[in-house]
């Protein structure tokens, strides 16, 4: 099943390009293309068609979230992983924001990276503790703000399971303690993610009409 | 005299020939054509050749030797104003005091003027040399961090035939999260110590715990007034203390931070075999307080409260603490 699973690597250190592309094709999976940095990510994507896109924040030229942003423009069915070494956390919130559905800090097991590109693949969300936190934060943040502002909040029960997660529990773990089932839990996960997109999205569009962009007439 | 002036305007123009003896010659002038007042117009002369014009050397004094040129300039000037009049009446005196004062107050100000200039140059100096190193530091340390990641997953594959490069593996993992932690620090770091910023104070205490910490925060600094921040860490690292002692050396925790507007909520959990029923109460029946007092109390302290959910399932301590 893994085979048919074609993903590219961008990250400019050597070293930990060709260690993740060795790991990710002894596991099965299909690298179709390499890239050094954002140029030749956005470059190599349309021919390569990958489905996955593991992707290091820290490149050079457009950088991780530019390079999220453009890749899911001119393919909205592939999926971006986030592979970042630093943890730096407003890029890691803006690349999510951009539409990455997973995020994996580079101390993550050789297991646990492909367990995480199998499911980013399969259309799951990959969040670590920390990135739970982000969002939670984020969207706390959103609600603090002016109250006239459109936007989805999170339901209760989508805030009571990303504090889980924020916390260090596994899907299978939120799942026993909730008597709900996984693909529930799966599903809350994915909600707060697409609200956090679509917020984005709404924010973008409100400062383009404020900024006067819409105008295309003049 | 316009000959001098436009000589003069020449000079002050470019900074080498401002030198002290253009300064000088220039007061000399200044000084000689109020003496050759009494020789041109008589003794008896109302109004000096110069009139105001002495102003003009004045002033460069003031502007070059700060408020003692302009004093010692003012000082000659008068003297000189004084001396050769035969008869002086409310105006001289008017204008002398007119001298004498104006001089040291333009050096004071161009003083001041010249040292917030410095000061300016030297912050903005500063600033651009701190925006460097952070610059610089984000690359190096993303480099490093990369290394120590990888050093940290080779060992770990390597484990089973090579216990020594688990080991480095383990010691590279530790450094990589130590450094990660600091580096959030700084896009924190705030000078004004009445107030800190919790999540950054929560970082540095779990990555120096001896328990391996994960640590989420909001990803904005949590600011509290610093007697809260000290409490709150001090029983959070006792939460984590606890772990370490029940649940082992090779313990996992996590802390998760919330900002909400009318509180802050930290929450510790574990996955160890948790805390037995009533544990705790026989220890402070025993009058061992430990727990209680030093997570309860601080908690209780402050206006908050701490409540511990246990199970099989591993243990989690919930600080509640108003803002």
């Amino acid at each position: 099943m893994t085979e048919s699973i074609r993903v590219m690597v961008v990250d400019d250190h050597p070293m930990w390009r060709d260690a993740v592309e060795r790991d990710l094709s002894a596991a099965g999976f299909d690298v179709v293309a390499v890239a050094a940095d954002g140029h030749q990510a956005v470059a190599r994507f349309p021919a390569a068609r990958p489905q996955v896109v593991v992707l290091d924040l820290q490149i050079p030229g457009p950088n991780g979230v530019e390079v999220t942003a453009q890749v899911l423009s001119y393919d909205p069915s592939a999926r971006v992983l986030i592979l970042s070494a630093s943890g730096e956390q407003t890029d890691v919130l803006e690349a999510v924001k951009a539409g990455a559905t997973g995020y994996l800090v580079k101390s993550a097991s050789r297991d646990e990276l492909v367990d995480a590109v199998r499911r980013v693949a399969a259309g799951d969300t990959v969040f670590t503790a920390g990135l739970a936190g982000l969002v939670l934060g984020e969207f706390r943040r959103m609600a603090e703000g002016p109250a006239d502002d459109p936007r989805d909040e999170l339901t209760d029960r989508e805030t009571e399971i990303l504090k889980m997660v924020a916390k260090g529990m596994g899907y299978r773990q939120i799942a026993d303690r909730l008597v709900i089932s996984h693909r529930t839990v799966q599903n809350h996960v994915q909600n707060t993610l697409r609200k956090l997109q679509m917020n984005n999205r709404v924010q973008l569009t409100r400062w383009a009409i404020e900024h006067g962009l819409d105008d295309d007439e003049a | 005299m316009v000959a001098w002036t436009g000589f003069a305007i020449w000079t002050c123009a470019r900074a080498e020939r401002r030198t002290t003896l253009f300064f000088v010659v220039d007061l000399a002038w200044a000084a000689g054509t109020i003496a050759a007042t009494s020789l041109v117009k008589g003794p008896d002369f109302n109004a000096t050749i110069p009139g105001f014009w002495v102003m003009g050397a004045l002033l460069a004094w003031a502007v070059h030797w700060h408020w003692k040129g302009g004093l010692a300039a003012a000082a000659l000037l008068s003297a000189t104003d004084l001396v050769f009049r035969d008869n002086i009446d409310q105006a001289n005196y008017g204008n002398v005091f007119l001298l004498m004062i104006g001089g040291p107050i333009v050096g004071y100000m161009c003083e001041s003027l010249q040292r917030m200039a410095d000061e300016r140059d030297a912050a903005e100096r500063a600033a651009a040399a701190a925006e460097e190193r952070t610059r610089l530091a984000r690359a190096v340390h993303d480099g490093v961090l990369q290394v120590l990641a990888l050093v940290q997953r080779r060992g770990a594959e390597a484990g089973s035939e090579h216990p020594h490069l688990m080991e480095l593996g383990q010691l590279a993992g530790a450094q990589e999260r130590a450094l990660r932690s600091l580096i959030r620090q700084q896009g924190t770091f705030q000078p004004d110590q009445t107030d800190r910023d919790l999540a950054g104070l929560l970082e540095e205490l779990s990555s120096s715990h001896r328990v391996r910490v994960e640590v989420a925060t909001p990803g904005a600094p949590v600011t509290v007034s610093a007697h809260v921040a000290s409490e709150v860490s001090a029983a959070v690292a006792s939460c984590l203390d606890n772990v370490a002692t029940h649940v082992g050396p090779d313990a996992k925790a996590w802390v998760l931070l919330e900002s909400l507007p009318e509180k802050v909520v930290v929450s510790v959990r574990d996955e160890g075999p948790g805390i037995r029923d009533g544990r705790l109460a026989t220890a402070a029946a025993e009058g061992r307080l430990g727990v209680s007092e030093s997570i309860c109390g601080r908690i209780a302290d402050l206006g908050g409260t701490a409540t511990l959910e246990t199970s099989a399932h591993g243990t989690e301590w919930e600080l509640v603490i108003p803002r």
